[in-house]
C-alpha cells in the first residue's frame, strides 16, 4: 500500500493502539494489497478514553468490560460488585490497555 | 489483556480464593448482624445498593441452610455459590488432565451471552433485581 495512505491511517488511528504495536501495524500495512484500503478505512475502533470514563462511572457493574467485548469478565465484575471494589479500581488503570488490545485484535483480521 | 487459558484460570482461582477468604472473614466477624457489609463502591458513593449487594449475606444464609432467606436477600447469591463451588474443581481437573474444557465452555457461554436474545432478558433480570434490592433497602 502507498506509504502516504499508511501514514494517514496511522496518524488518524494512533490513539487506538499501543505504541509498541504501531511499527508492526505499519509494516503490515505497507505490504498490504491496495484493495483492502476501503475496508480498512471504515473499521470502527473503540476509544480507550471512552472506556476509561465508563470504567470510572460504572466499573463496579462491569459495564466497561461489556463495552469492549469481554462479556465473561463483565459478568464476573457485575456479580461480585466489581470484585469487592478492588477489581473495579484495578480496571481503572487496566481498561485502556485492554481496549487497545481489543482494537489490535480487530485490525488483525484485516492485516492477514 | 487478551484472555488465554492460563490467564482465565488464574483469574478464576484468585477470585474464588478471595471469595472464600472474604466469606470466612464475614462469617467469623459477624458482619451480617448489623447489615454493614460495606465494600461496595456504589453503595459507598451514592448510598443505594448495587445489583449484587447482599450476595455475601445471601451466601452466608445458604451455608446455614436458609434457602428461602438466601433467595430473599439476593438471588445472585445462588449463582455465585454455584460458580464458587464448581470453578475451582473444574480448573484443577483441567490442569491435572492438561485439558482446556473450561476455557472452551467459557468462550461458548461468552459468545452466546453477546447475542441479543440472551443478553436482553438477562440484563432485564439484573435490572429487576436491582430495583428489588433498592426497594428492599439492603
Amino acid at each position: 500500500m502507498d506509504a502516504h495512505k499508511v501514514d494517514m491511517f496511522l496518524m488518524a488511528n494512533s490513539k487506538f493502539f499501543e505504541s509498541h504495536q504501531m511499527n508492526m501495524i505499519r509494516e503490515r500495512l505497507v505490504n498490504l494489497d491496495d484493495s483492502k484500503w476501503a475496508m480498512l478505512s471504515i473499521i470502527q475502533f473503540k476509544d480507550p478514553t471512552t472506556s476509561l470514563i465508563v470504567s470510572i462511572l460504572a466499573g463496579s457493574l462491569g459495564i466497561d468490560r461489556f463495552m469492549i467485548g469481554d462479556t465473561g469478565l463483565g459478568v464476573g465484575k457485575l456479580l461480585t460488585c466489581g470484585g469487592l471494589g478492588i477489581w473495579a479500581i484495578v480496571d481503572w488503570f487496566q481498561i485502556q490497555k485492554a481496549t487497545r488490545e481489543k482494537n489490535m485484535q480487530k485490525i488483525q483480521q484485516f492485516l492477514y | 489483556m487478551l484472555l488465554d487459558r492460563n490467564k482465565l484460570y488464574s483469574i478464576l482461582l484468585i477470585a474464588c480464593l478471595a471469595g472464600y477468604i472474604w466469606l470466612y472473614y464475614s462469617i467469623t466477624s459477624n458482619v451480617t448482624e448489623n447489615n454493614s457489609v460495606e465494600v461496595c463502591l456504589i453503595k459507598h458513593t451514592i448510598n443505594i445498593p448495587c445489583p449484587s449487594c447482599g450476595s455475601t449475606r445471601s451466601i452466608i444464609s445458604l451455608t446455614k441452610g436458609n434457602f428461602w432467606e438466601a433467595f430473599d436477600l439476593n438471588p445472585i447469591g445462588y449463582i455465585i455459590a454455584v460458580i464458587m463451588l464448581i470453578a475451582p474443581v473444574w480448573v484443577f481437573v483441567d490442569i491435572r488432565l492438561r485439558n482446556n474444557s473450561l476455557f472452551v465452555c467459557y468462550q461458548k457461554i461468552e459468545s452466546r451471552l453477546k447475542k441479543p436474545k440472551y443478553a436482553i432478558p438477562l440484563a432485564f433480570l439484573v435490572i429487576m433485581n436491582w430495583i428489588w434490592n433498592i426497594t428492599k433497602g439492603l
